[in-house]
């Protein structure tokens, strides 16, 4: 009779350690999948701020950064999923979604680089050009304008010397 | 007019001449600051596309909308914008704009997206405000899905005798990324619609 007990004693504490270590398990699991999807959207958050930085410091050096902008834009949507899938509780969609964030902006930053370096290239050769272009212009206005004028200095002294005196009679 | 006189003129009109070919090569060396002044537009447009016809008597379980929320960027160059949805009731507080101060509560959906100078985002928003419960005069939000993804908001609010209803508001605050701070701030920006839970 005593063993029965024991035995009976014995397996429902076999089955109340089985369900605490199943809902503890399944507690750990949760937290570590949501900890998992909140450092894949920390990770992929800073991927899209550098990739912004880098695309406005393109557009300021005067590159075209529509094509990045567009896919900043895809960047930024799978990131708001990621976020509104870890609001939900959805942890696995919002470490897809972060994962997706971090795969669509990849190569943005890096192409912003080479934009703007190609663009700060563009605008010194520009510079460069429009600098020449001025130095050669302002030379040639000094230039006419010293000659033009000892050219209008000179007819304005031969029409004043050509000039005859002008008679004027004296009636009273 | 004697020589010395043309002499003026003829210098002056030089001068002009210079500084005209000269300025295409300052204006690349100096900025020359932008006088219009910078912000953005944020607005909410009714199922029409209007501003009209936006939902007010709402029961648990109808689908509302959609509605459209749009942003333009007058910003001077391109800005990184998120556009936070939230649901209040009438004692929770809403954004002070005068402060720069959002809303306190959590966000439940958001959009995220980057618009260049003069560029336009808008997006519609569909909504069903789930679990309604009423009891005396009270009545209970348990939950709202919004664009097919389903949030537990548990809001209560109180009947309201002067309008005659159990009022909540979705609103929408935009907020602007700061490559500074390396975070988004609020813009000083917000939208919302008041809605008039009914019994079904």
């Amino acid at each position: 009779m005593d063993e029965v007990s024991g035995l009976r004693a014995v397996a429902v504490l076999f089955v109340l350690f089985a369900l605490v270590s199943s809902v503890f398990v399944s507690c750990i699991k949760g937290s570590d999948a949501e900890d998992v999807a909140l450092s894949a959207i920390a990770s992929a958050e800073s991927a899209m701020g550098l990739a912004y930085d880098a695309v406005l410091e393109a557009e300021k050096a005067g590159a075209n950064v529509s094509g990045l902008l567009d896919a900043l834009n895809e960047g930024a949507e799978a990131l708001s999923k990621a976020y509104i899938s870890n609001r939900v509780g959805n942890f696995d969609n919002a470490i897809y979604f972060a994962d997706l964030c971090g795969d669509l902006i990849g190569g943005v930053e890096a192409e912003a680089n080479e934009l703007r370096d190609a663009a700060a290239v563009d605008r010194n050769q520009r510079l460069l050009l429009t600098s020449f272009g001025s130095v050669l212009a302002v030379v040639c206005i000094f230039c006419g304008g010293f000659f033009g004028w000892r050219f209008f200095k000179s007819r304005y002294h031969r029409r004043a010397l050509k000039m005859k005196p002008e008679v004027a009679s004296n009636e009273s | 007019m004697n020589l010395e006189e043309y002499k003026s003129v003829f210098a002056v009109t030089v001068l002009g001449l210079i500084l005209v070919t000269a300025f295409p090569t300052v204006s690349l060396v100096l900025p020359f600051p932008r006088s219009e002044e910078r912000f953005s537009e944020l607005w909410l447009l009714g199922s029409d596309h209007m501003a009209e016809g936006y939902p007010f008597n709402v029961r648990g379980g109808e689908l509302q909308g959609p509605i459209y929320v749009g942003v333009c960027n007058h910003m001077g160059c391109p800005q990184y914008y998120v556009v936070y949805v939230k649901l209040r009731n009438q004692t929770q507080p809403l954004p002070n704009a005068t402060v720069s101060e959002p809303s306190p509560l959590s966000p439940l959906y958001e959009f995220q997206f980057s618009l260049a100078d003069g560029e336009t985002w808008e997006t519609p928003v569909s909504f069903i405000v789930e679990d309604v419960s009423f009891e005396g005069n009270s009545s209970f939000v348990a939950g709202i899905s919004i664009n097919d993804y389903v949030f537990s908001v548990d809001l209560f609010s109180s009947w309201d005798s002067q309008q005659n209803g159990f009022y909540y508001q979705l609103f929408f605050e935009v907020w602007l990324y700061s490559g500074d701070l390396q975070v988004f701030q609020f813009h000083d920006r917000f939208v919302g619609i008041w809605l008039n839970m009914t019994r079904t």
